[in-house]
């Protein structure tokens, strides 16, 4: 017999499977979920449009066109400019004020998001992984605090701090920072802070406890012991091994969290406690419009609408997002 | 068992007196209050307003009162003077709060003058305590006084005028939601992957993503605003009866406050909380039925004959509904601060309203009173809900 073929030729001829890396394999499937994937699409469109907020619009959020109270859609002011939507009760460009809310209210839940998860991710890594008295104390005031009522205890905690706004001392910095995001000069800016404070106060809580139960199963598995035994650090093995593994369900719930951050700062602004007036967000233009309700509805309809997308499109891509990093999460 | 449950039912007082506790601290520290008011018109310099005057107004208030002291009066109406123990006064001469604080104005870090109490010029003592108008404590069923909203009225008589208000609301919807909700889940997910599935599944993702405040709007619109101006019947929208008498085309008069104008009356806000509530529960049933028909126990029943309404009805469902237990009692004390937002929307006259107008209205007690019975709600709920989920569920074990 005769060698034929050179070895690297025969490789060639294997069966090869492509590589895939585990980003690529939950992209794959994320990608088969239609909705969210149109989801993704929309919200991406709606994030590209408050970027651009200062360039596509021509009025600024408190600019009073005095006398034209709720003009018609279309309307071309003195300057040329165009009322796309109309002016509402006080004569402001509504079309200018919605785009701008939509930055205000999408800032306010990712800061919101951004905040409760990492407080959540490292009280609940912490509580799970530790055991013992640390997660007796952290656990039983989490449970604590979510036995009472979430939505009146909001209201009164939100009432009080926008009647004190000096009672919680906010770093200039973190004003002017959120100022710059929410183009807001920093005394406005604080009062959209605060009402992150307060949702991400009471949001942290069930991430919190989802974390804990996730580093609970994770801390028995076998490579937490391989790491322990090449003398790997507490701390260490929390931040390489707990909370890289533990992504996966909070990502979801992130993405959960943000369609019912946006909601709840809607809410808050609509029954009075938000975000007030001269700073536009969807909640309280919808809230101060209401009363337009019977000859004008368009007023109070149009920033309800972003509300509601925003709303099923958070909540469809973390479904799909929960298709994606683990099938057996799914309901 | 026992020993557990009074745990427990220590845990929870733990928890109510805590909350209150809590919030009242946070509302305490709230401005506005009945003084407000009084301190812009004494600047104004129109009305002579004596220092005594403003002590007294305080007084009625009890705002010269040490928050604890004031505190422990609300919770549970002590102290109400000096201890008397065997004919002799003791604490009489304990300082209890101050008459006439001496204020000071200072500019704060924003560069606006704000008024601080730097001093008291007369202490309030104990003995002082006998004879002023007291609340048994909130914890004896006295809520004590209303500020604002019905000046000087007991609360609890606001609470009662609103309270069926919410009740009829919250009433009507739970068991609409039951008797609609939980067939609904059921049947999906016995026709799983069905078209009924698919867009029952949607519209029920669609319903628990939809803030409760726009679909109220969009309901007003639809029903009530478009028929109106088209001259077709229409639901009334807002309030929980009308003012004056109305016609509606096809239905005809409708008298103020009868009984025909209050059922309108209820038919969009009901519509709103019972369609969001319906989306949520009965995806839980989906869920928890689903999960259920792929037990061995339900596989078991087909095999040995049984029919499929028997499988599902007496094998399946009854196991199903043991975690919506859970759910179904949470809600009602859920439902009141889901009523909040529907409320307001509708302007029904509930406690949900209530406790927007009075937080709204610096009128803290009735806030704090509602506040405190949504509490106790909540704890009671969470407590019922253990011991039927043991009841019911004889795998899981209390202790």
């Amino acid at each position: 017999m005769t060698v034929s073929a050179p070895i690297d030729k025969l490789e060639v001829e294997a069966i090869t499977i492509e590589e895939r890396s585990p980003f690529q394999v939950v992209l794959r499937r994320f990608m088969r979920h239609r909705l969210a994937m149109i989801s993704m699409a929309v919200m991406i469109i709606i994030f590209a449009i408050t970027i651009l907020a200062p360039y596509i619009t021509s009025y600024k959020v408190d600019e009073i066109n005095v006398n034209n109270y709720f003009v018609p859609f279309g309307t071309v002011d003195p300057d040329g400019r165009v009322h796309y939507m109309g002016t509402d009760n006080i004569g402001r460009d509504y079309y200018s004020r919605i785009i701008y809310a939509g930055r205000i209210s999408l800032t306010v839940a990712l800061l919101s998001v951004l905040i409760s998860e990492t407080i959540g991710i490292f009280v609940g890594a912490v509580s799970g992984f530790y055991g013992s008295w640390v997660d007796a104390i952290l656990m039983r005031f989490v449970e604590f605090m979510l036995t009472v009522p979430t939505l009146p205890l909001l209201l009164i905690i939100s009432s009080m701090l926008l009647r004190n706004e000096d009672l919680i001392p906010i770093p200039e910095a973190v004003l002017n920072f959120v100022g710059k995001i929410m183009l807001l000069n920093p005394r406005d800016a604080r009062n959209a802070v605060l009402i992150v404070v307060v949702l991400a106060g009471f949001g942290w809580l069930s991430s919190a406890q989802l974390m804990r139960g996730t580093v609970l199963s994770l801390r028995e598995q076998t490579f937490v012991e391989a790491s322990r035994s090449l003398g790997a650090t507490n701390i260490w093995i929390i931040m390489k091994h707990m909370i890289p593994n533990a992504m996966a369900p909070i990502i979801v719930d992130a993405s959960l969290a943000l369609a019912g951050y946006v909601v709840a700062e809607a809410a808050l602004a609509f029954l009075g406690f938000g975000i007030q007036d001269p700073v536009p967000t969807w909640g309280n233009m919808l809230s101060a419009t209401q009363t337009y309700m019977f000859d004008k509805p368009w007023l109070p309809l149009l920033p309800g609408i972003p509300i509601f997308i925003c709303s099923l499109a958070f909540n469809y891509i973390g479904d799909g997002l929960r298709d994606a990093l683990d099938p057996r999460l799914k309901l | 068992m026992t020993a557990y449950l009074i745990r427990r039912v220590l845990q929870s007082i733990l928890v109510v007196l805590i909350s209150a506790v809590a919030t009242y601290v946070l509302l305490s520290f709230a401005p506005g209050g009945p003084l407000a008011g009084l301190r812009q018109i004494q600047q104004s310099g129109r009305f002579q307003i004596t220092e005594d005057d403003i002590a007294r107004i305080r007084a009625s208030f009890e705002l010269d009162l040490n928050l604890w002291v004031r505190f422990s009066r609300w919770l549970v109406g002590v102290p109400t003077g000096p201890v008397t123990i065997g004919g002799k006064e003791y604490f009489a001469d304990m300082v209890v709060g101050c008459r006439k604080p001496i204020e000071a104005e200072v500019i704060n870090s924003d560069g606006v003058p704000e008024i601080l109490v730097v001093g008291c010029k007369e202490s309030v003592y104990m003995k002082d305590l006998v004879g002023r108008r007291t609340s048994r404590g909130i914890l004896f069923g006295d809520f004590g006084l209303s500020w604002r909203i019905l000046r000087d009225r007991p609360v609890s008589d606001l609470i009662e005028s609103r309270l069926s208000k919410t009740l009829q609301l919250i009433g009507l919807e739970t068991l609409l939601s039951l008797v609609i909700g939980i067939p609904l889940g059921i049947y999906s997910a016995v026709r799983q992957y069905s078209t009924f599935d698919y867009i029952f599944t949607t519209l029920a993702f669609m319903g628990s993503a939809m803030p409760s405040f726009f679909f109220g709007l969009i309901l007003i619109l639809l029903f009530s605003i478009i028929p109106k101006g088209a001259g077709l019947p229409y639901i009334p929208a807002g309030l929980s009866e009308s003012v004056r008498d109305y016609t509606i085309p096809m239905i005809g008069d409708v008298v103020a406050g009868s009984f025909k104008d209050r059922t309108l009356h209820m038919i969009l806000p009901v519509t709103v909380l019972t369609l969001i509530n319906i989306a949520g529960w009965s995806r839980f049933i989906r869920a928890s039925m689903l999960d259920v028909l792929r037990q061995d126990y339900v596989r078991t029943a087909r095999a040995k004959g049984l029919r499929e309404v028997t499988v599902i009805m007496k094998h399946a469902l009854r196991n199903a509904l043991i975690p919506f237990i859970t759910i179904v009692v949470f809600t009602i004390p859920g439902l009141f601060s889901g009523a909040i937002i529907t409320e307001s929307i509708f302007a029904w006259p509930g406690m949900g309203r209530l406790y927007i107008l009075a937080l709204g209205d610096y009128d803290y007690p009735v806030a704090m009173a509602i506040f405190f019975i949504l509490a106790v709600l909540t704890v009671i709920a969470t407590l019922l809900r253990d011991i039927i989920y043991t009841l019911v569920d004889p795998r899981i074990r209390l202790s």
